[in-house]
């Protein structure tokens, strides 16, 4: 026999308030954790979904929607540019990349892009199997996609013209896969790449030719991806010179000052910064996250109070169970410790089941979200605030079990003994 | 051997401050202190087995004086060398009774076999019952557990607190019997203070309060 072995019979004598006091702690635990951890995985996510974008150009509208459309790609975008206008702030040395993408077709719900090469570059995706795209109607799909669909390198599939899964009409060329990229947890994951060429030329395939604009060749050498293609394409693509927007890496962090402001006030683009926008964003979502925080807290304080009034009631209730403890020969100290071994394994078994209900509630919050948002997201688990959670609630029971373990030094045996129940 | 000099005591916060009579006890000797109610009878019980201290006045328990012990060798003094009985709490609610009997000894800081542990029981009359919950037990049950609990560790004093009072005539006899045999086997000095006249006859030593 020991303190151990009569602190686990005190903790099952009473099942029902053990589990009581067990359940409060737990559930505030487990909103703790699982906040903190949703809140981490949801920022990083955002940030880790910027790539390397420093600034997006496109139609004039809300900045917010040009950021949720060409960059995460979860919304429409403001509309489409001139490829002209777009190629000229390419010119600017101050940029490191600038990425022209062009929307319109999705298959099956996820976004077809057209752009360059260097658009995978931004999100230092890696081709797992096939190649990159090289003429127009290839495509190389993002792991999700690929995986989805089961899809492989030779396949060939119809889009749909617009965004969404429904409505559109399907287009009759069909895309051909060339390439699937290593997944890369980002936002690529769930996306069709390919040249803004097929973009073009399966849009205009479907209009009528009527217009008979004069054609400037000259952007296949700079900037078009199918330079050698010139003889196919040229006649096809020069009406729709347009893309939905331009994404841009800078070379020095300055640049970020200026060039915005100087982008909206001299041209009929904006632009608008994705850390920025996304910032404002957070802190409307923000709100949401810090009420359910202070509520975890709230629960927390409260299930301290459970437990300092179940070990209290325990010492009282029990007043005369240690003063005949105390009759055999235990000390202060003994009892102390046989009060706090009992209140460490009501916290021990409160903070396993409340990691493990987290974990549990994060996974199936994180399927909703995968299936919604049609994108893998790595669970993370945040050992370093684990363990701050963990610190708090150890901290806070320590406290309440201060106060309920106090009279038992105060305790006064005789009086005790003497007033028998 | 059991002497008291002029032992006073007051508790905190009241006024009324209590004279204790001299008690002298050789190795093995019995005493019944009677008195009315509110004369400080457990009180002085309380000062023989260590739970309180005098204000005044000396105590020594074979050779040891009580009074001027530190609080921790106060606390293991009264693990090893008292027993003590009560009228109706006898063990430890969360508890099996053998388990009891251990967490007792685990006080106590001594260690008894298993088989003298259990001939204890078996003497006792509640071997049969070991594994109950203290609640489980009957009247009786559970005030031979109380005696098991206040001899198992072989104090050299019993302090018997009214340990009859809510038994019957029959009960009274038996655990009485149980009480000055058992404090024989062990050479204990066995105290009792109580206000029943129906154990007057069993003691030879009585001191009136």
């Amino acid at each position: 026999m020991n303190i151990w072995k009569i602190s686990i019979r005190n903790f099952r004598f009473k099942p029902l308030y053990t589990f009581l006091g067990i359940l409060t702690l737990s559930v505030s635990i487990a909103l703790l954790v699982g906040i903190q951890q949703m809140d981490k995985s949801f920022r990083n996510q955002l940030d880790n979904n910027l790539g390397e974008i420093d600034m997006v150009v496109g139609a004039k509208g809300s900045p917010l929607q040009l950021v949720l459309a060409s960059v995460l790609h979860i919304d429409n975008p403001t509309g489409n540019i001139p490829f002209e206008e777009a190629k000229g702030l390419m010119r600017n040395p101050m940029i490191d990349k600038a990425v022209p993408i062009s929307y319109g077709d999705n298959y099956k719900g996820y976004r077809i892009v057209g752009a360059t090469h260097d658009f995978p570059l931004l999100y230092d995706a890696v081709i797992k199997e096939g190649r990159s795209m090289e003429s127009p109607m290839e495509v190389v799909l993002g792991a999700t996609v690929a995986e989805k669909f089961g899809l492989r390198i030779g396949d060939t599939f119809q889009s749909s013209h617009g965004l969404a899964e429904t409505g559109g009409h399907e287009h009759a060329a069909p895309l051909t896969v060339v390439g699937i990229y290593e997944p890369t947890h980002k936002v690529m994951d769930r996306l069709i790449i390919t040249g803004l060429e097929t973009i073009w030329e399966v849009h205009h395939h479907e209009e009528e030719s009527i217009d008979n604009e004069p054609e400037s060749n000259d952007h296949h050498e700079e900037n078009g991806i199918y330079e050698n293609d010139e003889k196919e394409s040229h006649h096809d693509i020069g009406h729709s010179q347009e893309i939905t927007s331009l994404l841009v890496s800078f070379r020095n962090p300055i640049a970020l000052l200026n060039t915005p402001r100087t982008i909206n006030e001299n041209t009929n683009m904006q632009a608008a910064l994705p850390k920025f926008e996304l910032e404002r964003l957070y802190q409307f979502t923000g709100v949401g996250v810090k009420t359910v925080t202070w509520i975890a807290y709230a629960i927390l304080v409260i299930s301290c109070i459970t437990i300092f009034i179940s070990l209290y009631r325990m010492v009282r209730d029990r007043a005369f169970d240690l003063a005949l403890m105390r009759s055999y020969g235990a000390n202060r100290f003994q009892l102390v410790k046989m009060v706090a071994y009992e209140g460490f394994l009501i916290t021990g078994s409160a903070f396993l089941i409340g990691v493990l209900l987290s974990q549990i509630g994060v996974y199936f919050i994180f399927e909703m979200i995968t299936d919604q948002y049609k994108q893998t997201m790595p669970l993370q688990v945040e050992y370093q605030e684990l363990i701050q959670t963990g610190g708090l609630v150890v901290l806070m029971v320590l406290l309440s079990m201060a106060f309920a373990i106090y009279p038992i030094i105060k305790m006064n045996i005789s009086k005790i003994l003497s007033h028998e129940k | 051997m059991i002497k008291t000099e002029g032992v006073t005591f007051k508790y905190n916060n009241e006024d009324t401050v209590f004279k204790f009579p001299d008690i002298s006890l050789d190795k093995g000797q019995n005493l019944l202190i009677l008195g009315k109610s509110g004369i400080g009878k457990t009180t002085l019980l309380h000062l023989l087995g260590g739970l309180l201290r005098p204000i005044d006045g000396s105590i020594e328990i074979h050779g040891v004086p009580v009074h001027s012990l530190s609080n921790k060798e106060l606390d293991r003094f009264r693990g090893q060398n008292i027993g003590l009985v009560f009228q109706n709490n006898h063990a430890i609610q969360s508890l099996k009774v053998v388990e009891n009997v251990k967490a007792r000894l685990f006080f106590s800081k001594r260690t008894i076999s298993q088989t003298v542990i259990m001939d204890l029981l078996e003497q006792l009359d509640i071997l049969e019952c070991k594994n109950k919950r203290v609640r489980e037990l009957s009247e009786g049950q559970l005030q031979r557990l109380g005696i098991a609990m206040a001899m198992v560790h072989r104090p050299g004093i019993i302090l018997a607190d009214e340990p009859t009072s809510s038994l019957d005539d029959d009960n009274c006899n038996k655990v009485m019997q149980l009480l000055i045999e058992q404090a024989e086997i062990n050479n204990a000095n066995l105290i009792v203070i109580t206000h029943d006249q129906r154990i007057k006859p069993v003691f030879k030593n009585k001191l009136e309060l």
